[in-house]
């Protein structure tokens, strides 16, 4: 009996000790969600969250060095800023600053979408707003942020309204609609939000980008039938029409839960509609396609594989790059396929930084023409200059 | 002596609550994937953003205490340690908190996520079962009825 107890208290007391431990070593400081994008000047503007703040840093030598980080929030909230979720930054027809971020509410899956602007290139930030009209403390998540060609700034996000609705109805109702607002003055306030489709995946990026007349195009994951969660388009409209949303990839992956994994969506000036997008029917696959709404993409090619994950396309000219963390064996690898024949053939992979920590998802930007990775690690933020 | 002794078993399952969450680091990976004695092994795999995680960690736990000999079950959240605080209040909102848990003890998944399975691209519900004979099963998403079944 001694003996047993006394196993007992040895079996206790290390779980202890090290739940305690788990605790006083619990990592403080920004997390991996991060955005980045050069302004007219060729400044490259990073945003993140630490502590409660949204922060903007900037850099005149492609990264190599960062300002001191400006908290676009003054007053401490909650910020999503890991996964699929990060703050997002845009610019205005004069280099307005405009940053959105999606804030947790206090129950689980719930958030607001956020919104400040700074007009000063950054050195002051308008008190952040909510962008939608809805007040409910129900999902308004996952947002996006555009400007169109007339300076519009558009939003657009997950909201789980209509799911609410329906569940009081006791009507089925999968997964969450996908909304979206815009501004007409510049970031001051936004229209009341309206409802771009039904049904769409609750917890997957959606893809902005705008189409060479200047409206914004979104890129997202939709559900079709019976939880088959393919990838819709549409043009955005914002004269008060309705959009037209229209199915645009046919993995027909079905499930029943969060893949985490939304899509990338580059047009070219000569209305391209470079795209890629993740699914996992028979095993994990990154692939690139360029959108033919209503049918199968064009030129659809598989990028990569096992261990690849939140791939992000850029185009310039009839040059496509394509970027995605890959796993390797310390750590994580970042890669790279280039066209230059405009998607329709792709060069061999290539690795192009790695990382022994944690990553963010690596984002594509360009500066005349050349190619940049923006990618965010636990060693801190990096920008990659790809070679031509 | 032999009136501490229940009363320590009693403190057992309070302890549990307190913290029974272990972080999962990609070296521990091949220590959780090792078939088991006998039986099988049963780890799901759940998100705190994954609606659809809580009815199917309910269905395995049901199916687990159905066959305590036979099945062990380890939730593991992809979620990082860092999070711990609100992971451990949801698994106790889920009644989930007696069961071994672990949560990723990296920021990024996608390394673990890898390790833990190749063929599973982080999509959340994922169930991975390990059986004494070293066969596994991995499936995706809302566990159907007949795919319950297929767990044993």
């Amino acid at each position: 009996m001694r003996h047993l107890l006394i196993t007992l208290l040895c079996l206790l007391s290390p779980s202890l000790s090290a739940h305690d431990g788990m605790h006083m070593d619990m990592p403080r400081g920004p997390e991996l969600g991060a955005s980045a994008a050069f302004d007219s000047h060729g400044r490259l503007y990073v945003v993140d969250a630490a502590d409660g703040h949204v922060r903007l840093r900037h850099s005149d030598d492609d990264g190599r060095t960062l300002s001191a980080p400006i908290e676009v929030n003054a007053v401490a909230e909650r910020i999503y800023a890991e996964g699929e979720n990060r703050p997002k930054l845009a610019f205005g027809p004069h280099d307005e600053i405009y940053v959105s971020w999606s804030q947790p509410r206090t129950a689980p899956w719930t958030g607001f979408v956020r919104f400040a602007r700074s007009t000063d290139r950054g050195e002051h930030f308008s008190e952040p707003l909510t962008v939608h009209h809805d007040r409910a403390e129900i999902t308004h998540r996952f947002d996006a942020l555009a400007v169109d060609g007339k300076g519009r700034i558009v939003i657009a996000w997950i909201d789980k309204r209509d799911l609410v609705a329906a569940d009081a109805a006791n009507k089925p109702y999968l997964g969450a609609a996908v909304y979206y607002s815009w501004s007409e003055d510049g970031g001051a306030s936004f229209v009341p939000e309206r409802k771009l489709v039904d049904q769409s995946c609750e917890c997957c990026r959606i893809a902005l980008a705008r189409t060479p007349d200047g409206h914004v195009a979104a890129f997202f994951r939709s559900i079709y039938g019976d939880n088959i969660r393919d990838h819709a388009y549409a043009v955005l409209r914002t004269d008060g029409q309705d959009s037209t949303v229209r199915r645009a990839t046919f993995s027909e992956w079905h499930i029943a839960g969060c893949p985490h994994h939304g899509p990338g969506l580059a047009i070219g000036a000569d209305g391209v509609r470079h795209a890629v997008w993740y699914e996992a029917k028979s095993a994990p696959t990154i692939h690139y396609g360029q959108l033919d709404p209503g049918h199968p993409p064009q030129h659809a090619t598989t990028i990569a594989a096992a261990g690849a994950s939140h791939a992000d396309v850029a185009v310039h000219g009839h040059t496509v790059w394509v970027v995605w963390n890959q796993v390797c064996a310390d750590g994580y690898t970042l890669m790279l396929r280039r066209s230059t024949d405009n998607g329709a053939h792709f060069d061999a992979e290539r690795a192009i930084a790695h990382s022994g920590g944690a990553v963010g998802s690596p984002q594509l930007l360009t500066k005349s023409g050349q190619a940049f990775v923006a990618w965010n690690t636990a060693q801190g933020f990096r920008l990659i200059g790809v070679a031509p | 002596m032999k009136r501490l002794l229940p009363l320590l078993f009693l403190l057992l399952p309070a302890l549990a609550c307190a913290g029974s969450l272990q972080p999962l680091a990609a070296n521990d990976v091949a220590t959780l994937l090792e078939p088991p004695a006998h039986g099988e092994r049963i780890i799901a795999l759940w998100a705190l953003d994954c609606a659809y995680c809580e009815p199917n960690l309910q269905a395995l736990a049901r199916l687990r205490d159905q066959h305590p000999d036979e099945i062990e079950l380890v939730l593991v959240t992809t979620d990082g340690i860092e999070q711990a605080a609100t992971i451990e209040a949801r698994l106790h909102g889920m009644k989930m908190d007696g069961y071994p848990n672990r949560a990723y003890a990296e920021a990024s998944p996608e390394r673990i996520n890898f390790l833990l399975d190749p063929h599973w691209g982080g999509e959340t519900p994922r169930v991975l079962v390990i059986r004494a004979d070293g066969s596994r099963l991995g499936i995706s998403g809302a566990l159907t009825p007949a795919q319950l079944e297929k767990l044993r």
